[in-house]
This record gives C-alpha cells, structure tokens and sequence, in this order.
C-alpha cells in the first residue's frame, strides 16, 4: 500500500480547504487555485492509467506542454523515471500503454 | 478563467489581466493565473505551481515585485499554513551545537544583509532550445531581480560551529513529494560557499516577507548562483563530512564539465557537474518582436544585464543583425548579484527591418555566444537575443 504524505489531488480544493488545521493569529494561509489542466480523452487503454498514476503527484501541464516532436524514447524514459528513482506506484505491465498513450497523444511518433 | 484567447508577444507588450499568453515556441499556449499573493502569471505547471513571469514586467524598473516573482516548486507538497511563531530553522550535523532557531532567534543573530540578487531559474528560456529539449518549457521570464533582507549564512552557521572535516552543507525545506518513495528536493553547497559571508538565510524581499510561494518565511540566498540552490520555506541545514549524494545533486541539474557547459546538439556529455554560477545575459525589455519604431527620430532602447556576480561592464547594442555595434549607457549600479539597466539611442534613417541585437560584457571579459550553444538538460541558455522591429 502506498503512504502519502499528502492528501490526493482527487479530493476536490473545497474539503482540503476543511481539513486544514485552523491557522493561529501568527499564521500565513494561502489558497491555491483550482487545477484545470486535464489529459486528453483517449480510447487508449494508457487513457486511465495516466489519470490514475500521473495526476497522484503533478498537473496534466507536465505532459501537455512538452513539444509535439518529443520522440517516444522520451515517453518511455520519464514514465520509467516516474517509476524510478521517483517512487510512482505502477507496476511494469503498464508503462507500456502509458508509454503508447502519451506517445499518441502528445508526441508525433 | 477567462476563456479568450489573447496573443501577446512574449517580450514586451502588456499581457491581459487573466486569460491567456502565447510563448513564440511550439505548443507555446498558456494561461494567466493569480495565485495566492501574486498578480497573474504565466502557468507552466498549476500543481505544483510553477509560474513565470510576464515579460513586459522586466521593463518597470531593475528590481521585480514580489507579486511579480517567478516561482518554481519540485514536489506537490508544499506548505500553504505556516507558522511564523512556530517556525524553526534546524542547524545539525558536524557542528559543536545543533540549533533550533526561531524567526525571532535568527533575526537577532546578527547585523542583517541586504543584497540586491538575481535568481533565475537553470531551465530558464528552455523553450527555445534547438532542437527541443524536453522539460519545463518556459520563455526568458524565470528570471527576477529582488532586495534579499536576511543574515548570513556564515553567521547562522559559527554560531553552531563548524567541526574539522566539514566538506559541505545541505538545505532542506518543508515542501515534500506527495509519495514518501520520491526523493525529497535537497540541495548542497561546499562548505567554503557555505561559508564566504554572502550566502545569506533572508526573510525579506524588497522590505517585505516573502511571499508563500517564493519560500515564506525563510529561504536560502545563493548569490550569482542558479536559483535551484535557493532553497525555499528553509528548515534544515545539516553540515556534512561527505559530499551530499541525494538526486537533486548526483543525477539532477548537472551540466557538461567544459568551459560552455555545452555539447553537439544530442550528444552526450562525456563527464558532468552540479550547474552553478550564472552565465552572462541581456535582453531588450522596451520594444518586443514585431515592434514598431519612427522612422528618422530617436527612440530610446532599454534593457537589462547581468551576469554570476563579478559585475556586468559592457552591453554592446546592434541594430543591423550584429554588423556593427556601439556601448550602450549604464544605468545606476545596485549591485554586482544585481540587473543592470541600460540604455541607448537608435535613430533609423530609413523605414524597413532592424535587426537589434544585444551582447553584455562581464568584468572579466565574459561575454555571450552569437550562435546559441545547447546541451542535454536545456540549462543556461544565454545566446545574444535578437529583437526584430520595422521602422515606419
């Protein structure tokens, strides 16, 4: 099972406001403002996996500015990167479609 | 959001108060967001934020609101409720006494600094790269200029005493990654930089507190130095008697071991090192790409320079694509960690295309590529910059 140490971005901005500890008076309190950013919809079967895996760290905008000419061998080193040395909790059986869906997507293959 | 879709030059020219901005790369379409304390900036990445900042800002004076500041974040876990109070800056390791400081403790330690710094994101202007390198994809503006207001690292760090054997000292902050695998954005300095009296642990920029997401309330300042070094909401220094091997040091941000910190495009280099000072820069901040200027009367172009620390003594300024040059006047000097303004007549006898160009000059006569330079992780770009403009 992974550990957080943060909630999920799934959880919508309005209840992690809630669960927030009450700020003393010495406190500064920000709110971020709601993600818009989303992966493009895709009958790939890579489709969920990235909003499963991907969005657990970081916004759709690490992926969808890359350049259109990002080859796959770039795809497929930073999925493996995410994977490892940065701790994302997929198993090696889908870094392919992941691979195929950003590839598809986002890169000109 | 504003649903518009505004095109604005990315130098100069006013972007729209929210909406969005369009980069003059490839997939270069971004919004304009205000996040928590700052006015609307450019959205590289919404979680966790990353924002760059609006060029035209760069034309308001040398110094950069806070409001204004770029930021840039690694891991998603990052703070939004500090403490002031209840802050403490944690000295430890190879040192005599481990401290644990409050605001109120540091601030009293000794003699404040003030020290007016350029940081500037390594990956700055990655963009445009050629060909493309992957990564954070932003324009020329995470870069700012601020008054730094804190004490020096030095002091912070005789007051726990150094021990014999000490090679160098790490940062750590309170932002995290949201997954306890990754590994936690740490970085090092040796401890002769530690030590040299300018690295500085500021709670103030331009006289106020730092914003939340530029490090509030503590963060380190690393003079002339890429601002991956300048580690923010600080909490933890640790002097070491190895050499710090964490991601953030041994696998990430390093740069070719060569004099140009460069390679043939999509060569690999042969041997690297952790980037570090800042290589020399200038832009035109009063007239952008596609900018019109009068025909037979003088305008008067302005601009930027700055360099890693040993003080910019030249800015050269071309209007014919860069077959003649002429100096360029200095503006007022806050500093050698500072940008300098600049600025120099141009007077266009005939209507039709001008290419400007601008090429600055550092003390130690470091100067900038005409053709750009590249390597693998797209850092440090600092190629002469090229406005073109018509004269009518």
């Amino acid at each position: 099972m992974r550990r957080c140490n943060f909630s999920r971005p799934r959880i919508p901005h309005l209840l992690l406001g809630l669960i927030v500890a009450l700020p003393t008076a010495s406190a500064l309190e920000v709110r971020l403002p709601p993600e818009t950013a989303t992966f493009k919809p895709s009958d790939l079967p890579g489709y969920a996996l990235v909003q499963r895996d991907c969005l657990i760290c970081h916004s759709a905008h690490y992926v969808q500015y890359q350049p259109a000419s990002s080859p796959r061998a770039y795809w497929e080193a930073t999925v493996k990167k995410m994977q490892k040395p940065f701790g994302a909790p997929f198993a090696d059986d889908d870094i392919p479609a992941i691979v195929d869906y950003l590839v598809k997507t986002y890169g000109t293959d | 959001m504003a649903a518009t879709v505004l095109a604005a030059p990315a130098m100069g020219g006013r972007p729209p108060a929210t909406g969005r901005i369009v980069l003059p790369f490839q997939n270069g379409e971004r919004d304009l967001v205000a996040f928590p304390q700052k006015r609307p900036l450019i959205v590289l990445t919404s979680r966790p934020p990353q924002l760059e900042t609006p060029f035209s800002v760069f034309d308001d004076g040398p110094l950069t609101p806070n409001d204004a500041f770029f930021v840039r974040y690694h891991w998603s876990g990052i703070p939004t409720t500090v403490d002031a109070q209840a802050y403490r800056l944690r000295v430890a390791g190879k040192v005599n006494v481990s401290l644990e400081l409050s605001l109120a403790e540091l601030k009293r330690l000794a003699e404040p600094l003030e020290l007016v710094a350029v940081n500037q994101c390594s990956g700055n202007s990655r963009g445009y790269f050629t060909p493309r390198v992957n990564g954070g994809q932003l324009s020329n503006g995470a870069m700012g200029n601020a008054r730094w207001t804190g004490v020096s690292l030095k002091k912070v760090l005789e007051k726990a005493g150094v021990q014999a054997g000490a090679v160098q000292v790490s940062f750590g902050g309170l932002d995290r990654p949201p997954l306890e695998a990754s590994p936690r954005f740490v970085k090092a300095l040796p401890i002769e930089h530690a030590l040299d009296g300018e690295v500085m642990v500021a709670w103030a920029m331009n006289g106020e507190d730092l914003p939340m997401l530029n490090g509030y309330p503590l963060r380190l300042v690393v003079p002339g130095h890429y601002g991956t070094y300048w580690v923010k909401h600080l909490s933890e220094i640790n002097v070491l008697d190895t050499p710090y091997d964490g991601f953030w040091m041994s696998r990430a941000y390093r740069i070719p071991d060569n004099p140009c910190a460069c390679v043939e495009p999509g060569a690999a280099p042969a041997a690297t090192v952790p980037i570090n000072r800042f290589n020399v820069r200038s832009f035109v901040t009063s007239l952008s790409d596609g900018g019109k200027v009068p025909v037979g009367r003088t305008t008067l172009v302005r601009g930027i320079a700055f360099d890693g620390g040993y003080g910019i003594s030249d800015v050269a300024f071309s209007a014919d694509g860069g077959r003649s040059w002429s100096s360029a006047r200095l503006g007022r000097d806050l500093g050698k960690y500072s940008f300098r303004a600049w600025t120099v007549p141009f007077k266009p006898a005939t209507p039709g295309p001008y290419s400007l160009k601008v090429r600055a000059a550092n003390s130690r006569g470091e100067t900038q590529p005409m053709v750009a330079t590249w390597n693998p992780a797209g850092y440090m770009r600092n190629v002469v910059e090229t406005t073109n403009v018509s004269a009518v």
